[in-house]
C-alpha cells in the first residue's frame, strides 16, 4: 500500500502574530517502488510536509497513512509506534552532513542502528556494507568524518540512513552543493536503492533531476498542492505559473518534435533515450 | 525545546513597544533597585510587591505578552524555587525565636520567618524575571544593543571600544534564533537515526545530548567563520567611525512612562530613607491604625 495523505494542514506559531499555514488540505498517494519528486519553490511547505511523514511534527489536522502500518495523525496521543515508524520511514535532511559527530566513520553510521538496540559488532558489520554501498573507501572507515570532503560527509550522512534498512527514504535536495560528478554518485546511488525495491520520495529543486530520475512529480505552491503526475505530464502543461522551468533536454525534444520528427517524449528521460528514438525513426 | 522561546520578540505594536529602548532599560534598572531595597515588617513588604507585581501585571497584559507563557518561563525555576525554601528552612536563623516556631525536627525548631524569608527571595526573583522578560520581549535584540551603547558612550573618554563590544554584543543576540532553528534542525536530523531526546535514562540522555551538541558546536563555528569573512569583505573596520539608519529618539510617551516608573521608585525610596532614619515604617498600620504584627 502507498503513502496516503490525507487532507493535511499544518499551521506554524498558531495564535500568534507569526502564524503561517504551511500546508492547507493536502491530500495525495505517492506509490511504492517508485521515485517520487516533491517540487515546489521555498516557503511551499515541501519539508514540513516531509517531517510530518515520520512525526517529527504533528499535523494540525488531517492525517497521513503509510503502507497501512502507521498512521500521523494530529491527536495528543503518544504513538508507542514512533520509532519503528522511524526505522520504516527515514529522512535524510538538507545538508546532513551536519549531523556527523562520532569520532569515525564507521562509528558515526552505526549510531542509528545502536539507538534501535542493536549491539556494537554486528552495527559496525552493517555500517560497513553501508558504506560500501554509498562507495566509501574502507580506508576512510576509521577516519574522522570532519576531515572527509562535501561530498563523502554527505555520503557518510546518508549510509547513516540506508543502514537502518528503511523501507522508504525521503531525501531533502540531496544533491545541493555538490559538484555535478557528487551529484551524479548520489543519483546513481538513488537508482540502486529504487532497484532493491524501495519506496524514494526526492524533494528537489532541480528539473533535470525530475525528469532524468523520476517517475512521479507532486508540486506544492504556497501550502497546496497544485500537481501530481509524472514529469513529462508536468511538463507537458503551462508550468511557468508555477515558476518551474522545463529542463534543456525536453524542450529539445518538443521542438524536436514541432519540426517533424515522430518521438515519445514521455518515455524520454536521457540523452541516450532520445539517441536510441531518433535511431529507430531512420 | 519550545519553552526556549521564553523573551522572545514578539512583534505587537504597543505603548510598551513604542518607548524609546534606553526609557526602557532606565526604567528595568530603577524597578530592579525598589524591589531589592529591603523594608521591615513582611506586611508592608507584601504590600509594597504586590503593588509592583500589580503594576508589571498590567503592563504585561498591555504589552500583549501572554501570562500563559511567563508561567511557562517559570517552569524551569521550580528546582530553584525548592532549594531556596529548603536552604532557608535548615539554615539556623539569626533572629531565632522560639514563640515563632511552626514545627520541630528533633530539637531544631522551624521558624515560620524562614518560610517568609525564602517567600520574598522567591517574590524578588519573580519580579525579576517578569521584568526582563516584559523588556526582551517587547524590545528588538538590535535596539537593545543601541540602547546599551548609548550609554556606554561616557567611556569613549577612557578608550574603552564601545562599539567593539555593542558589535560582539549585537551578533551574539543576532545568532540566538539562527543557533535555535539550527537545533531544532539537527533534533529532527538526529531523530531519524532513532535518538530519544526525551527519555528518562541518564546515561543515554548524556549520549543523545553530544549528537546534538556536537554539530551545533562545528556549525556555530563554521558560522562565525563565514561571517568574519564576510564582514571583511565588505571592509568592515571596527575602528572606523558610522552613522546609523534608525536613530533613537526620545518623545512624550517615554516621559510619561518615565515618571510613573519614578513614582514608584521614589514611592519605596523614600519608605526605605523613613526606615534608615528611625521612623517605623509600616504601612498596615497607617492605613487601618492596627497593631504591627510582629
Amino acid at each position: 500500500m502507498p503513502i496516503k495523505v490525507n487532507n493535511l494542514s499544518y499551521i506554524y506559531l498558531p495564535k500568534t502574530p507569526n502564524e503561517t499555514k504551511a500546508l492547507n488540505n493536502v491530500s495525495l498517494e505517492i506509490p511504492n517502488g517508485q521515485i517520487t519528486a516533491i517540487v515546489g519553490h521555498t516557503g511551499s511547505g515541501k519539508s514540513t510536509l516531509i517531517q510530518t511523514f515520520n512525526q517529527l511534527i504533528k499535523p494540525s489536522s488531517g492525517f497521513v497513512n503509510i503502507d497501512d502500518k502507521f498512521v500521523v495523525e494530529s491527536s495528543k496521543k503518544k504513538n508507542k509506534k514512533i520509532k519503528d515508524l522511524r526505522k520504516y520511514l527515514s529522512i535524510v535532511f538538507q545538508f546532513p552532513e551536519y549531523q556527523l559527530f562520532e569520532e569515525t566513520v564507521e562509528k558515526d553510521v552505526a549510531y542509528g542502528l545502536k539507538n534501535f538496540g542493536l549491539k556494537e559488532p554486528e552495527a559496525i558489520i552493517k555500517a560497513h556494507e553501508a558504506l560500501k554501498q554509498v562507495g566509501i573507501n574502507e580506508s576512510f572507515y576509521l577516519r574522522s568524518p570532519f576531515e572527509l570532503s562535501g561530498g563523502e560527509k554527505r555520503r557518510v550522512a546518508i549510509a547513516g540512513i540506508i543502514v537502518l534498512d528503511p523501507q522508504i527514504i525521503v531525501l531533502d535536495e540531496p544533491t545541493a552543493g555538490l559538484d555535478p560528478e557528487g551529484s551524479k554518485t548520489i543519483l546513481d546511488l538513488i537508482l540502486s536503492l529504487k532497484k532493491e525495491g524501495k519506496t524514494i520520495i526526492l524533494v528537489t529543486h532541480d528539473m533535470n533531476i525530475v525528469q532524468s530520475y523520476c517517475d512521479n512529480v507532486v508540486v506544492l505552491n504556497k501550502g497546496e498542492l497544485v500537481f501530481q503526475g509524472t514529469p513529462s505530464e508536468l511538463f507537458s502543461t503551462d508550468v511557468s505559473r508555477f515558476s518551474i522551468e522545463i529542463p534543456p533536454l525536453y524542450a529539445f525534444c518538443q521542438s524536436l518534435k514541432q519540426k517533424g520528427l515522430n518521438l515519445d517524449i514521455s518515455k524520454i528521460q536521457s540523452i541516450e533515450d532520445l539517441m536510441s528514438q531518433i535511431k529507430e525513426k531512420r | 525545546m519550545n519553552n526556549l522561546t521564553f523573551g522572545r520578540y514578539s512583534p505587537y505594536d504597543t505603548f510598551v513597544h513604542r518607548l524609546d529602548p534606553r526609557t526602557k532599560i532606565l526604567m528595568m534598572i530603577l524597578l530592579m533597585v525598589a524591589i531589592f531595597l529591603q523594608i521591615p515588617t513582611w506586611s508592608t513588604t507584601l504590600i509594597l510587591s504586590g503593588l509592583v507585581l500589580l503594576f508589571l501585571v498590567i503592563v504585561m497584559i498591555t504589552s500583549k505578552i501572554k501570562i500563559k507563557d511567563f508561567f511557562k518561563s517559570l517552569s524551569a525555576m521550580w528546582i530553584m524555587i525548592i532549594l531556596l525554601i529548603i536552604v532557608y528552612v535548615f539554615i539556623p536563623n539569626p533572629n531565632y525565636n522560639p514563640a515563632h516556631i511552626v514545627f520541630k525536627i528533633g530539637t531544631y525548631g522551624v521558624n515560620y520567618d524562614a518560610f517568609y524569608q525564602g517567600g520574598y527571595i522567591i517574590l524578588r526573583l519573580v519580579l525579576m524575571v517578569m521584568l526582563t522578560m516584559i523588556l526582551t520581549s517587547t524590545t528588538k535584540p538590535m535596539d537593545l544593543t543601541y540602547a546599551l551603547e548609548w550609554y556606554m558612550t561616557p567611556l569613549k573618554l577612557v578608550k574603552f571600544p564601545i562599539h567593539i563590544v555593542a558589535m560582539t554584543l549585537s551578533i551574539a543576540l543576532r545568532f540566538i534564533p539562527t543557533l535555535l532553528d539550527e537545533t531544532n534542525r539537527i533534533i529532527k536530523a538526529q531523530a531519524s537515526r532513532g535518538v530519544d531526546y526525551n527519555t528518562m535514562n541518564p546515561i543515554k540522555k548524556i549520549g543523545s545530548l553530544l549528537s546534538l551538541i556536537i554539530p551545533l558546536f562545528v556549525s556555530a563555528i563554521n558560522r562565525s567563520e563565514e561571517l568574519s569573512n564576510a564582514m571583511e569583505a565588505r571592509g568592515y573596520d571596527p575602528y572606523g567611525k558610522r552613522t546609523r539608519y534608525r536613530k533613537l529618539s526620545f518623545r512624550w510617551i517615554d516621559l510619561i512612562a518615565f515618571i510613573v516608573v519614578l513614582a514608584i521608585f521614589g514611592g519605596i525610596l523614600t519608605l526605605r530613607i523613613m526606615v534608615a532614619c528611625g521612623y517605623n515604617v509600616d504601612l498596615i498600620y497607617w492605613i487601618f491604625g492596627a497593631k504591627p504584627l510582629f
